[in-house]
């Protein structure tokens, strides 16, 4: 096995602990920092997300997938900074005001660093001005909003409206999710895109940024 | 009786219907203008509310309280409260200190909101238990245990499965003291709760849940009362592991295709309950949609053996109650919604002459009364009911009439006059109640108006 599908193991298989080892290996033998997170990192997290789409990992396994993967990403980012590797997007996500769920919120804004988008990761309980200031602060691409109750949904429209309000709805992609969400509300509500899982997020974003 | 119904379907017997079990719970509030906040923590409103649950949803069984951080609140997570809602967990008192609570700990009846809901518990087992079975809803251990510990727990079923053995074995303890509080209040079913379980795979359920619902459900059977598994989200997968935990019901939400889960269920003679869709349907949808709902069950799963009907999960609280009224009459009335169903659906409807009265030229007032069937559907028949005694008291005052929504003539009158929930109440061609049922003054006041 190469030093690089190794890597891509730790990941798969969540060995956080254990990752530091193959990635220190790889630096030696003289790869990039680019090639050890697209064909070990990003390559890894790839199989958990078609493992995911097809049932065959749950929460907990992504999870600690990804944890592996933000300790790969920790441990070479200096080099990426230095050789200048560019994001695929910059994506502002939050569960909206009033609603405190984050574990779908939080699969979706790792599933999405492990695809190599920068993500800013607002949290649980976001008011709509903190999902546009920080949208206009890191020059966001889009905007990603959570919601798992149906009384929370309705607030999805609220940070939409206010968009428009201020002239900004143009200047970012608005995706929304969340288990009472459904593409008709999405598209009622002046959204974007609707996805039902983090993997499609991952897709649709890769599509239209 | 549909205490009785209700049974026999948790008993596996054959029934002659499927029984319907409605999940009011801060929707309960809605029908009386109480707010979530104060129909989870003020004993009078819940029991007021709970009663008009009973009365105008007719249901074979209904749950006391729906709400997931009451053991939650009692072991310290703090908790935000919404008028609409349920309260969101906001903080787990085992997020930075990772230990087993001390045996302590263990809810009292005298903790948290435990004196309010045992208290309800027992007004409603007087009232209403001798037709209607009452569920008394348990938080599951795994997301008891994760109201505890956050998002941890799922890094520490990797890391820790030590610890997360303990936590589980501390979280059946607390449910097992639910329980016995729960029954000596009158509950017929104990149901635990766990939306989690839909997060983990069957392999983790095996490791980590086998053993933590078996001893819960055998438990209840020790105690002689009938177990229910309640889980949301899409569990497809751990439906049959779940079964072998040997609940005597599991109820599932509509992300799961409750027909192919049945043929699991049937499998280990296991009831299943559901699914409704919750948002599209009951929230958004109309009362054809309710119905329609309900029939697809019942047709997909070719038997009412083994099937309760109720909601996918807890009602939203602006579920409009039509919407519910229309769900209970197809699972009470299947083959006369079903007629009235093909006939609202079919296109020679508009060929049907129906010649409205000349409203503004009547010689005395005329109530029109328009029902799913007032002798099927309470809330139809407590609109008629205030209707015919007012007209009784008054005779020759008004006319009234009622049309039967089963009948293909009055479904094209519903649709002449523009009718969109039923019951509903017309004076002179003029919506006056929908849905909410006037007292006999409010009624007469308004029908003294045109004369």
């Amino acid at each position: 096995m190469s030093i690089l599908e190794t890597i891509k193991e730790c990941v798969i298989n969540g060995k956080m602990k254990e990752i530091q080892e193959p990635i220190t290996k790889a630096k030696e033998e003289g790869y990039s920092a680019k090639d050890i997170l697209n064909e070990g990192l990003i390559a890894g997290m790839e199989v958990i997300g078609k493992e995911w789409e097809k049932g065959e990992v749950f929460v907990p396994e992504v999870l600690i997938a990804a944890r592996a993967l933000n300790k790969g990403l920790d441990l070479i980012e200096d080099d990426l900074v230095a050789s200048g590797v560019e994001y695929k997007g910059t994506v502002v996500i939050g569960t909206v005001k009033g609603d405190l769920h984050d574990i779908g919120k939080n699969l979706v804004a790792l599933m999405l660093k492990g695809a190599g988008f920068k993500v800013i990761d607002i949290g649980v309980d976001c008011k709509a001005e903190t999902f546009i200031e920080t949208a206009l602060k890191e020059e966001a691409d889009v905007i990603a909003m959570s919601s798992l109750l149906t009384t929370t949904m309705m607030y999805m429209q609220t940070v939409i409206d206010e968009l428009k309000e201020k002239g900004l709805r143009d200047k970012f992609k608005v995706i929304c999710g969340g288990a009472p969400v459904t593409d008709e509300f999405v598209k009622k509500v002046g959204g974007d895109f609707y996805t039902s899982d983090a993997v499609k997020a991952v897709d649709l974003l890769k599509q239209v940024l | 009786m549909g205490k009785e119904l209700l049974f026999k379907s948790l008993r596996h017997e054959k029934t002659e219907r499927a029984p319907w079990v409605p999940f009011a719970g801060v929707h309960a509030g809605k029908l009386l203008g109480y707010n979530a906040t104060e129909v989870l923590t003020d004993k009078d409103k819940l029991f007021e509310s709970l009663m008009e649950v009973n009365k105008f949803y007719q249901p074979d069984g209904q749950p006391v309280l729906f709400d997931l951080q009451v053991e939650a609140e009692i072991l310290g997570c703090d908790l935000k409260w919404d008028e609409i809602s349920p309260p969101t967990v906001s903080s787990h008192p085992l997020q930075t200190e990772k230990r087993i609570p001390c045996d302590c700990k263990i809810p009292t009846k005298e903790d948290g909101r435990l004196p309010i809901i045992l208290e309800v518990m027992k007004r409603m087992k007087k009232e209403v238990g001798d037709h209607t079975a009452l569920y008394g809803l348990i938080t599951g251990p795994f997301t008891l245990a994760s109201h505890l510990r956050g998002t941890e727990i799922f890094m520490d079923m990797f890391d820790d499965e030590e610890y997360v053995k303990q936590l589980l074995e501390f979280c059946v303890k607390v449910g097992k003291a639910m329980t016995d509080y729960y029954i000596e209040a009158g509950m017929d079913v104990i149901s635990f709760v766990d939306p989690l379980v839909s997060q983990i795979s069957p392999r983790h359920f095996k490791s980590f849940l086998s053993t933590p619902y078996q001893t819960l459900f055998d438990y209840c059977r020790e105690k002689g009362v009938f177990s229910s598994f309640f889980v949301c989200g899409d569990a497809t997968k751990n439906i049959e592991v779940m079964c072998q935990t040997k609940p005597d019901c599991i109820s599932i939400d509509e992300n799961i295709d409750i027909v192919e889960a049945k043929k699991i269920t049937d499998l280990y003679d296991v009831t299943i309950g559901g699914n409704i869709q919750l948002t599209i349907t009951m929230l958004h949808g109309n009362q054809q949609d309710n119905m329609k709902a309900v029939l697809d069950i019942i047709e997909g799963c070719q038997t009412t053996k083994n099937l309760i009907i109720s909601p996918g999960c807890d009602m939203p609280y602006d579920c409009p109650p039509e919407n519910v009224i229309a769900v209970g009459q197809a699972v009470r009335d299947y083959e006369k919604t079903k007629k009235a169903l093909e006939n609202y659906q079919a296109q020679d409807l508009s060929e049907i002459e129906i010649e409205l009265p000349d409203y503004n030229s009547l010689d005395k007032p005329l109530v029109e009364v328009f029902t799913l069937d007032s002798t099927t559907c309470a809330a139809c028949g407590y609109m008629m009911n205030v209707c015919n005694e007012v007209y009784n008291e008054n005779k020759g005052v008004f006319d009234l009439k009622e049309y039967r929504f089963t009948i293909k003539e009055n479904i094209a009158r519903c649709m002449k006059l523009g009718v969109k929930h039923l019951p509903s109440l017309y004076i002179n061609g003029k919506l006056k109640w929908s849905s909410i049922i006037p007292n006999k003054k409010e009624l007469f006041d308004e029908i003294k108006k045109y004369k």
